[in-house]
């Protein structure tokens, strides 16, 4: 009786320490201490693009042009095919998401080009091995369909397409005469649409995108005309006495400009048809010039140097008060509004304190300035891309850079003499 | 006379001794019971710290257009060693010193030794940019909260990297891992608990802690092995 009363004690003692025991252990997840993170950075997405399948020059073509749009696109690194091993070259349009990532990438496009037709697909390496996109394009070339692919990887990745197709005008310099010229915002299909021999400056394209308005000095005077993007004959719209400078089309399709026919180089809208005279925006004993007009086409931003040295103003389309938005440095020019109506942004060339010109960009509402470039030449002349996600400026390097703010990743896709460029309308879908 | 006091000495020494071990022995019960009693919980402050660093320097004109303050660069990787590949062969003589150029005048390369020193002396060509009260490491100009669940924050934070352009709308709940770390604050056991939806953003938030391989060792105070994190955009 006794030795039985002794080990239910002992029993009772063991559970009734093995219950202290668990108070004492680590507590389960619930109860670990929480934290919050928020504010990451941007990193880019590690993207692999093997070599595409199909013909030989159009999987050549397919995989080059793949290749490049990632990159201009700001938004990728893009995997050295050298590091594929073997066995993954060979796996064609099939997919292992586990042999991926030992390479590293996050995400892998495959292409299968065949003429202007291809077939593209999309993996995302997390989401194992069926594509996130599986589509089939037919379009005139490879490339065409290749940017087609693109700017859908794109909308899969940011929720926004990309602009692939879209084209870039520029004035080509460094030949003597400088010539309007337009290319692929990848840097291809790179051609001259103006032949006038002569100094052909300051092009913008037209909203719909089948013109360029530029001032050129064929008849000794900086005369605003109008070619065809395509090329062809340019016509003279503009021949003001003086300046004909600095076209901007509005959203209803006319033109805003400096003129200084009557003495002072002010804005002015205009018809693009005959170059009548519709309205003077601006009236003040200061230089007005670099009109661009707000994604709503509602407000103005241009320079002038009524307070001093040039800096930026906004007014309302159909003139009137201004005001100054940009306060920091003392020499700023070039504004261009982001297209984006949700990105309030004005891009800009501004001289910094120790003189070089470099793009920034400002954002209206808060003031912020933002700098693009620094330490490389002197930068000029941004236009943003019309889905606002890029900037293209001309740089003393040599030829025209694109970069992407967001990741401050820049690419260069045009070489030798170039001067302001002006971002065409996004490809038709 | 004598004996008497000598025995009433000895009476009083024995009630003095009884007296104070019976003080002692309450002031040690009064401990002990003390002791036994459960402590209050540790109440741990879970805010953590909302820290800015200012660095020493001469705050910048506000009417200068900005820069983009960069990192330093990398420093420079030693001189990589050449292995031969001929297991027997010689080793490599020492590289002589070079001989002195004999043409170089005495007084040329004294007026080169001034310039090497006055171009020591110059001022970099980008002063340092920030605060008059700053330091040269930075400063924080907040401290309140739990400074150790602020410094794991600010080890995730730095490893913490989303896709470039993500839409905020592909992030549809914030992911949520949790990791446990050992006395030495190595991180292990590093899990998702709470998908967001995207397996871009939970990578993203598992390669934080990941990528962070340590936290600071633990205080004292702070009895958990473990952080629950929840990674917004």
């Amino acid at each position: 009786m006794m030795r039985r009363r002794f080990c239910a004690t002992v029993v009772a003692g063991c559970l009734t320490l093995a219950g202290a025991a668990r108070a004492q252990a680590p507590s389960g997840d619930e109860d670990l201490p929480a934290i919050r993170i928020s504010g990451a950075g941007a990193e880019l997405l590690r993207l692999a693009v093997p070599r595409a399948e199909g013909d030989g020059e159009s999987a050549r073509t397919a995989t080059d042009t793949m290749s490049k749009d990632a990159d201009v696109s700001g938004f990728f690194q893009v995997l050295d095919p050298g590091s594929f091993p073997q066995q993954l070259v060979g796996e064609g349009l099939a997919f292992s998401s586990a042999l991926w990532s030992q390479v590293g990438a996050q995400a892998v496009v495959k292409m299968k080009a065949s003429g202007g037709s291809l077939e593209g697909r999309l993996y995302v390496v997390a989401r194992g091995d069926t594509p996130t996109l599986s589509k089939k394009y037919s379009a005139g070339d490879v490339r065409e369909a290749v940017h087609e692919f693109m700017n859908d990887v794109l909308q899969s990745f940011t929720g926004t397409r990309g602009v692939f197709g879209s084209r870039i005008a520029y004035a080509q310099t460094g030949r003597g005469s400088h010539e309007i010229a337009v290319v692929d915002m990848d840097g291809g299909r790179n051609a001259v649409v103006t032949k006038m021999q002569s100094d052909c400056l300051l092009p913008a394209f037209s909203p719909g995108g089948g013109d360029i308005a530029f001032t050129s000095y064929l008849r000794d005077n900086p005369d605003l005309w109008i070619v065809s993007a395509a090329g062809g004959r340019a016509r003279r719209v503009s021949k003001q006495p003086g300046m004909n400078t600095g076209a901007a089309w509005a959203p209803d399709g006319s033109i805003v400009l400096t003129l200084s026919h009557e003495g002072n180089a002010e804005l002015y809208r205009i018809s693009p048809a005959d170059g009548a005279v519709r309205a003077r925006l601006t009236n003040n004993p200061a230089i007005d010039s670099s009109p661009t007009f707000s994604p709503d086409g509602s407000q103005i931003a241009f320079v002038s140097n009524r307070q001093g040295s040039p800096q930026i103003f906004v007014m309302s389309a159909s003139g009137g008060a201004a005001k100054r938005v940009t306060f920091q440095g003392k020499y700023n020019q070039t504004p261009r509004w982001n297209p984006d109506p949700k990105k309030p942004y004005i891009a800009f060339t501004g001289r910094d304190e120790r003189g070089v010109f470099d793009v920034f960009y400002i954002d209206v509402k808060s003031q912020q300035v933002t700098r693009i470039t620094q330490g490389k030449g002197s930068n000029l002349d941004p236009s943003w891309s019309p889905d606002g996600r890029l900037l293209v400026y001309a740089s003393s390097r040599g030829g025209l850079f694109v970069a992407n703010p967001e990741t401050r990743h820049e690419v260069q896709i045009t070489r030798g003499g170039a001067a302001s460029p002006s971002w065409g309308p996004a490809p038709r879908h | 006379m004598e004996r008497f006091e000598i025995r009433r000495g000895r009476r009083g020494n024995s009630a003095g001794l009884l007296v104070t071990l019976a003080l002692h022995g309450g002031v040690l019960a009064a401990v002990a019971v003390a002791h036994g009693k459960e402590q209050p919980p540790l109440v741990v402050q879970h805010d953590y710290v909302s820290a800015e660093m200012v660095k020493l320097g001469k705050p910048r004109d506000k009417f200068w257009l900005p820069r983009i303050t960069q990192p330093p660069p990398p420093k420079a990787p030693p001189d990589t060693l050449k292995v031969s590949e001929d297991p027997n062969a010689k080793a490599a003589p020492k590289e002589a010193p070079k001989p002195e150029d004999k043409t170089i005048k005495k007084d040329l390369r004294n007026a080169l030794d001034r310039a090497r020193k006055l171009a020591a002396l110059a001022e970099p060509e980008d002063p340092d940019e920030g605060s008059l009260s700053g330091s040269a490491l930075g400063t924080s100009n907040q401290a309140i909260g739990d400074q150790y669940l602020a410094s794991i924050k600010g080890l995730l934070l730095q490893n913490y990297n989303l896709p470039a352009g993500m839409a905020p709308d592909s992030i549809p709940s914030p992911p949520e891992i949790r990791f446990r770390f050992t006395d030495d604050g190595t991180i292990f056991d590093v899990k998702l608990t709470k998908p967001s939806g995207n397996p871009l953003v939970d990578d993203a938030c598992v390669d934080a802690a990941k990528l962070a391989h340590k936290v600071p060792p633990p205080p004292s105070t702070f009895k958990k092995r473990g952080i629950s994190v929840a990674c917004d955009k």
